[in-house]
């Protein structure tokens, strides 16, 4: 299991937010009364958040024939596993796996690498541009150039239908790299400069001393970016051929039922939609509850400003 | 400061500027009509060997030299284009004939519409854009030719335009400034499609011949055969009497958003007023007084709201048709709980194997019959505009190629989607190589099969299917063409169906086409979408009983009219005068 302590001084900005929740609440009978509905409303939002996904599996498990009749609510019906094999045997859903595999990897990679080159810089406050290199950055949140001209220099590039098509124009979030920045501005400066002492560069500095003490950072990133890639089908639809899909936009084809506004279009059975669906999440969900702290701390340690 | 001022000043110089150039009437802003185009067109007489190519009227399209035109092509992901139709199947044969490569650029057919778009808008666009339902988003960008300019230099769509009178229809795609953008997929007639398909086992074992009764039969026939029917499933235990047994798809959720989609289309057009589908703004052309009047203020618009509701009030048409997904209508048939439902030609395969699934082969009979007519017309409801989906032609083919090569590919486009040699071929592959003529009529040859086609079970899997192998009988070249083309894969149970409606029911008249500006458009569609919605939304009351026709019909009036339909009758009557 991924362990990583926090440093010393972000758990400082840690164990005062968590012990802000607790101080100055009573165990009197109002509270008592809170928890006892708050435990209901979060058990019901559990359900609602749980059923749509236990009726998928549901539905992976059972008959074409039980799902039509409206027969699977929690349980399969007709159990069965052909679904699975049908779908694992498809040449095609393992080839877009495969993709989103390859995509999502790269793509983290390159997005680690390049956010944190950018954030680390701009986190020097003494550097004389970061002030105006910031709002540059800031302004690409809120301001695109539109679908057409990044369509056309994506063309242009001569970048579609390959993988960089599907990486590049989404490598650098720049709220994650707003992040990545906060984060690294609380880096202790003596430690940097009693690196630089010892005979490193700047980029050693930044290597060797920065980034290991930003491992929660960096792990929050690697979810958030992998996350991205993983479910991302976008790029898919705009800038890749059929062979090159992820999964995401092959699935997103089934699920609506690819050529719906033909009369000739066939649906495809329920029970490989859901099938489908349940593989393609199936990863995150694995992975998800050992790292979602991570998300909130990693949330909490870029966002809190000392 | 006076940086300041100066600033000020020129970004007001520049606004009132922009505003200025805003509101300057250009020639756009009003219709120039639709009579330009002509009811025939007449073909230039040059000679059909020009230089460097064949083409003309019962000649295949051969150029000398190799060429090579990007066309765009719609992917269905249920027979996906494998790479052996362009080694061996319909892109090679289609070289083979002509001497010209497609280079296809091929979406997937959910997204096409998104992708195609926006591969125009950018600039990127294949010189042939096939499979084109709406083309009014790309009239006013320039990226596509007007093809009205150069249909006559295309002896295909000539002839076929003039043999089958296809001007009124053409005029209904034609555009404000007189020219059209589209060369369109045109039928000698519409074959029905959406139509019934009934439990013959059950309506025989009640005593009721449907086959008998069909040609004339109104939908008060119908009513009386499905309550004889209902009342012999009650005595049988086959049902409780409070039971529905027809529950109707493409009316409810997804597929009509509720508002009654196919069902209330079909019955509606049979009393000559708009409804479900066929809503659109609600408006209907009088031939008589040569102008445009809504229709769901009439009085045949009461009449086939009373005759929905009838089926609801007798209990035979469940009300669950019009909020239900489409899948719950059909497991009811498929299960055996209802014996009547809406049906088009290519479920019918889909019809037969599910019922067979669930009932048991041999257990049933399926019948296909034609919509009943109502009392006041006997009008086919396979529909009167004639078009189909067409092709575009991008101005980049215009402008890299040259106006002479422009030409040329265009008489090759004549020929790919226009000629009965290419119909043929895109359709059923080379003569005698899949297939061959059995009395008179064509057949796949032993080994093949052809899910495109509707026939050729290959449950064994032993057997090649021509369309998902090479990509013949897909739907990105036949649309159209002549009723005996159109109709030389049927079933006999799809002839049956469809020329049991050619036969026993007239199409209506075509209304005239209108050409509105973009801005007399977008004036229609503010006055009619708020209108629209509050037909509909009385009309489904109607229907389930919500409302009384007879009590409450003044008030639905009086709602339609402070919904301003008498305006939009104004405006669209003006319209069509303009573009007269």
């Amino acid at each position: 299991m991924l362990k990583m302590s926090i440093p010393s001084f972000r758990k400082k900005n840690v164990d005062k937010v968590e012990s802000s929740r607790t101080i100055g609440v009573r165990e009197n009978t109002g509270y008592k009364v809170f928890l006892v509905f708050n435990t209901i409303l979060m058990a019901l939002i559990a359900v609602a958040t749980l059923y749509p996904f236990l009726y998928l599996v549901a539905q992976s498990f059972s008959s074409e024939k039980a799902i039509m009749a409206g027969e699977v609510k929690i349980l399969p019906k007709d159990f069965n596993v052909s679904t699975y094999k049908y779908v694992l045997s498809m040449g095609d859903f393992l080839k877009y796996y495969k993709n989103t595999i390859v995509y999502s990897f790269i793509g983290t990679v390159l997005s680690l690498v390049f956010s944190s080159f950018l954030a680390y810089p701009l986190s020097k406050k003494e550097l004389k541009l970061t002030k105006y290199l910031t709002p540059f950055i800031i302004f690409t949140m809120y301001f695109g150039g539109g679908l057409i001209p990044n369509y056309v220099l994506v063309v242009k590039l001569g970048l579609k239908n390959t993988m960089a098509a599907f990486i590049l124009p989404m490598m650098i979030s720049t709220y994650y790299v707003l992040l990545m920045k906060s984060f690294f501005a609380g880096t202790p400066k003596d430690l940097e400069e009693a690196g630089e002492l010892d005979g490193l560069s700047k980029f050693g500095v930044f290597a060797r001393i920065v980034i290991p003490l930003s491992k929660p950072i960096i792990a929050t990133m690697t979810l958030f970016y992998a996350c991205m890639y993983w479910n991302n089908w976008y790029q898919a639809f705009l800038y890749l051929r059929k062979e090159k899909w992820p999964v995401a936009y092959y699935l997103q084809t089934i699920i609506r039922g690819s050529g719906a506004n033909d009369q000739d279009a066939q649906k495809v059975s329920m029970n490989i939609r859901s099938c489908s669906m349940v593989l393609t999440v199936l990863p995150i969900i694995c992975v998800y509850p050992f790292i979602q702290k991570y998300y909130v701390q990693g949330m909490m340690l870029g966002g809190v400003k000392e | 400061m006076k940086t300041k001022k100066i600033l000020s000043m020129a970004l007001v110089g520049s606004m009132v500027f922009s505003l200025a150039a805003c509101s300057s009437k250009d020639e756009s802003t009003t219709a120039t009509g639709v009579t330009t185009v002509p009811d025939k067109i007449e073909t230039t007489t040059e000679a059909e060997k020009k230089e460097g190519y064949e083409y003309g009227l019962g000649k295949t399209f051969h150029s000398d030299e190799k060429v090579t035109y990007t066309m765009f092509f719609s992917d269905a992901s249920w027979y996906a284009m494998q790479d052996t139709w362009k080694t061996e199947g319909v892109f090679k044969k289609i070289e083979d004939m002509t001497n010209v490569h497609l280079e296809i650029i091929s979406y997937d057919s959910g997204d096409y519409m998104n992708n195609v778009t926006l591969d125009i808008n950018a600039g990127e666009s294949a010189y042939i854009i096939p499979k084109i339902y709406d083309d009014s988003a790309f009239v006013d960008g320039g990226a596509i030719v007007p093809i009205s300019d150069y249909v006559d230099k295309m002896p295909y769509f000539t002839d076929f335009y003039n043999k089958y009178d296809l001007a009124p229809d053409v005029r209904t795609i034609t555009r404000s400034n007189g020219k059209y953008y589209k060369l369109p997929g045109m039928k000698e007639q519409n074959a029905l499609n959406y139509t019934f398909v009934i439990r013959q086992d059950i309506f025989k074992a009640a005593g009721v011949d449907v086959e008998g009764m069909e040609a004339t039969w109104t939908w008060e026939d119908l009513l009386e055969a499905l309550k004889t029917v209902k009342a012999y499933m009650v005595s049988q235990g086959m049902c409780k009497e409070s039971d529905y047994i027809w529950s109707d798809l493409w009316c409810g959720g997804g597929s009509a958003q509720g508002n009654g989609g196919n069902l209330l289309n079909v019955v509606a057009t049979t009393y000559d007023v708009n409804a479900g589908w066929g809503m659109g703004n609600g408006l209907r052309f009088n031939f008589d007084k040569d102008e445009w009047y809504f229709s769901p203020a009439t009085e045949e618009y009461k009449q086939y709201l009373t005759m929905v509701n009838a089926f609801i009030k007798e209990g035979i048409l469940d009300p669950d048709t019009f909020t239900q997904e489409d899948d719950q209508a059909t497991t009811k048939f498929y299960n055996g709980e209802t014996v009547i439902q809406s049906v088009n030609q290519s479920q019918m395969a889909t019809t037969y194997s599910k019922c067979a699934e669930n009932l048991g082969e041999g257990n049933f009979e399926l019948y296909y019959t034609i919509p009943p007519r109502s009392k006041l017309y006997n009008y086919s409801t396979a529909g009167s505009n004639r078009l189909e989906n067409g092709v575009m032609i991008s101005q980049r083919a215009l402008d890299e190629l040259g106006e002479e090569d422009f030409i040329k590919m265009l008489r090759f486009v004549d020929w790919l989607f226009y000629s009965e040699e290419a119909y043929t071929l895109c359709k059923w592959g080379p003569k005698d190589e899949y297939y061959e003529i059995k009395d008179g009529k064509k057949v796949l040859k032993d080994g093949y099969c052809c899910g495109g086609l509707g026939y050729g079970n290959n449950a064994e899997g032993t057997l090649t299917d021509i369309r998902l192998q090479w990509g013949y009988a897909g739907g990105n070249f036949w649309y159209g063409h002549s009723l005996a083309e159109m109709t030389d894969n049927y079933t006999d149970e799809l002839n049956h169906y469809v020329f049991s409606d050619v036969e026993n029911r007239e199409i209506p008249r075509l209304a005239p086409g209108v050409a509105p500006t973009e801005e007399q458009n977008e004036q229609i569609n503010l006055i009619a979408t708020p209108l629209i919605s509050a037909v509909n939304e009385w009309s489904l009351q109607f229907i389930i009983g919500q409302k009384n026709l007879e009590t409450d019909w003044d008030e639905y009036i009086e709602t339609i009219k402070s919904n301003d339909y008498e305006g939009l009758v104004n405006l669209y009557n003006e319209v069509y005068k303009a573009s007269k």
